[in-house]
């Protein structure tokens, strides 16, 4: 039997600690864990935002293009963009894909794409056109920009077809800051051309429209050999054209390309080397090959998951050499100096891995 | 070892695991999302808190053992276990904005557990070899206990009709259902890839203990810091009435059910496959909205 001093006593301290502990939690009511001091949860995360939004108006801005504003229902302002960003859109069937903003940054309520159907496509724009009548609804994922304006003396645009989209909102921001521009806008006919009157009446004489049907394809060595020295060339269009611009660009221009069939670009096709830093080897990634498959070989126990660039379990650092970007999760800054090896690729001839 | 029982995997479980690429879209989840019972609804919100920091770690540490592994077939589990457990740190963290923006910063928390799983459970300063070799041992057992309970709440979630007849809100429902149904679907890799590494049934009891004590200490805080919190409740509080009452009401599990499944963890012939069922958790991932595109 413990003497009836000792349970006093014992109680006693029992219930001073208790009075302590619950002062210290009224005071600091998360007491006793510490915290980090940068936060990464809840902080937005690298994974873009997705936004559920609606179709408010679908208008036909020229022949076989239809033209999308989406608004949010709850008519909460939309994340900020500028000239050159896209959003991925979430088709109703799950397809994703990309589309340049082509509206004003500066309205807050709504996002403008536009698409032009692609008979013998992919899928992803017969969907646009079909299904995504007013007032339907669908999830987006962005706005991200791979095609940023730069700070440059002059600027030259060479836009074929619907690869107008992100050049026009470019074309509004320089004329507003007072810079040199000229665009070269080349389409099959006028009338497949979307906000041609927009931008002839933006421009003037600094635009150079050429139809198909009327003037045959555009002579782009002639329009580059235009350009100051110092140059900003963005070019946004089919393959072909975006090949012609970048073997016609002259000496001390910087080349800006925007591809928007992401997935079936030329540089996807392409044979380039890899150089593994660390464990010292170099190894060449051949067409339809991923630098994951190809790093495997080499290094069994790389990590990666879902293989289709979504998932960001194979992020590595790039030391050396240009990424072409195919994934849809890594932030801007992240794209400076890594990038998801399941399904990025290389635009140069050689990547160093720091692996 | 003959005489010592052997966990007996369920074959027909098994199932090729892919991470589903997954979209939500929060503007229209209220704060209550389960109308009228902010308390259940603030209970299950305690996810979003700690899943984010949480699978990023299970990630973390499981990209360390992938060469400790001999097994093709688990690695090919493994690896698809990684990419899903990155897809639900990813969702459940874009939920904490939403939060913030309808008037209850989660900051002050998710700091706290950011701090757990980078810091005191992170690699830490290790010389090679022995000691970091029981510190990596170590973790991927907490996970395997941790994924005890996570294949319970999926299995819970999966078959918790009481939240759909309350109308709690579509978009967090989905998200909780895909969730839950990954979390069955892939409820033995964690367990299968512990026993493969290292297998001591010490091990398995002593990391089970802190983590059922760890998860129970920081969701009865989380329950009570969503309360207080709450700009919308005047004296919101976080009570085991309320929990009991919900777990009758079928809106949270019974603490029966939770007690039930603590001496099954324990059983040396316990396998994950033995619970919950693959085919529900594939028929929901085939028509849940948000894994399909968001439809």
């Amino acid at each position: 039997m413990p003497r009836t001093s000792s349970v006093v006593l014992a109680a006693g301290a029992a219930l001073l600690v208790r009075r302590a502990v619950r002062r210290r939690i009224a005071t600091s009511p998360l007491w006793p864990m510490p915290a980090l001091e940068a936060p990464i949860s809840g902080q937005g995360g690298r994974r873009v935002p997705s936004l559920r939004l609606a179709v408010a108006e679908r208008a036909v801005p020229a022949e076989g293009v239809a033209l999308l504003r989406l608004e949010s229902p709850a008519g909460t302002p939309l994340p900020e963009w500028k000239p050159g960003a896209h959003l991925d859109l979430v088709l109703p069937s799950g397809l994703v894909r990309q589309y340049s903003l082509c509206g004003d940054p500066a309205d807050r309520a709504t996002y403008t794409v536009a698409t032009r159907l692609i008979e013998d496509g992919r899928g992803g724009s017969r969907e646009v056109h079909e299904q995504l009548r007013e007032g339907a609804e669908l999830v987006v994922r962005g706005p991200r920009n791979r095609f940023p304006l730069a700070e440059a003396p002059s600027y030259a645009f060479v836009a074929g077809g619907i690869g107008i989209t992100p050049v026009l909102p470019m074309l509004r921001a320089v004329e507003a800051a007072g810079a040199e521009w000229r665009l070269l806008y080349g389409g099959r006919s006028r009338a497949t051309m979307p906000f041609l009157d927009e931008i002839e009446k933006l421009g003037g004489e600094r635009v150079t429209v050429v139809a198909e049907d009327e003037a045959g394809l555009p002579d782009t060595a002639a329009f580059l050999s235009g350009t100051g020295e110092g140059a900003a060339v963005y070019c946004c269009g089919p393959e072909p054209l975006m090949d012609a611009v970048a073997a016609a660009l002259p000496e001390g221009r910087t080349l800006h390309l925007e591809r928007f069939t992401p997935g079936a670009s030329t540089a996807q096709l392409g044979t380039f080397e890899v150089e593994l830093r660390r464990t010292g080897r170099t190894l060449t990634v051949p067409a339809g090959r991923s630098v994951l498959a190809t790093v495997r070989d080499e290094l069994p126990n790389v990590s990666y998951s879902c293989e289709q660039g979504f998932c960001g379990t194979c992020q590595q650092r790039v030391l050396e050499g240009e990424i072409d970007h195919q994934d849809e999760l890594l932030t801007d800054a992240e794209r400076q100096d890594s990038m998801l090896i399941c399904v990025s690729r290389c635009l140069g001839r050689k990547l160093v891995l720091d692996l | 070892m003959s005489n010592t029982p052997q966990p007996a995997p369920v074959v027909s479980e098994h199932i090729e695991l892919k991470a589903r690429n997954v979209s939500f879209g929060w503007e229209k989840t209220p704060l209550h999302w389960i109308p009228g019972d902010p308390f259940t609804g603030h209970t299950i919100n305690v996810l979003h808190l700690l899943l984010p920091a949480g699978e990023r770690w299970f990630v973390h540490v499981y990209k360390q053992v992938l060469p400790y592994i001999r097994d093709e077939r688990l690695r090919e589990d493994v690896i698809g276990f990684i990419g899903q457990e990155a897809t639900h740190s990813a969702a459940h963290d874009d939920v904490l904005p939403h939060l913030k923006a309808l008037g209850l910063d989660p900051t002050p928390y998710t700091a706290q557990v950011d701090w757990l799983f980078e810091k005191l459970l992170g690699d830490r300063t290790l010389p090679p070899g022995r000691a970091r070799r029981w510190w990596l041992m170590e973790r991927v057992a907490t996970i395997a206990a941790i994924e005890h309970y996570t294949a319970f709440l999926g299995d819970w979630i999966l078959n918790a009709d009481a939240l759909d007849e309350r109308g709690a809100d579509a978009v967090m429902l989905d998200l909780l259902r895909w969730h839950g149904a990954e979390e069955v679907e892939h409820r033995s890799v964690a367990f299968d890839l512990f026993m493969h590494v290292d297998g001591s049934y010490r091990r398995r009891a002593r990391t089970w203990a802190t983590a059922f004590a760890a998860l129970l200490f920081l969701w009865q805080r989380g329950a009570r810091f969503f309360m207080e919190n709450d700009p919308s409740l005047l004296d919101g509080k976080a009570t085991v009435g309320a929990f009991l009452r919900a777990g009758r009401q079928g809106t949270l599990p019974t603490a029966g059910a939770m007690a039930r499944s603590i001496p099954r963890y324990l059983s040396r012939t316990y396998h994950p496959s033995q619970e919950g069922s693959t085919a529900q958790a594939v028929a929901y991932l085939a028509s849940s909205p948000g894994a399909n595109g968001g439809r």
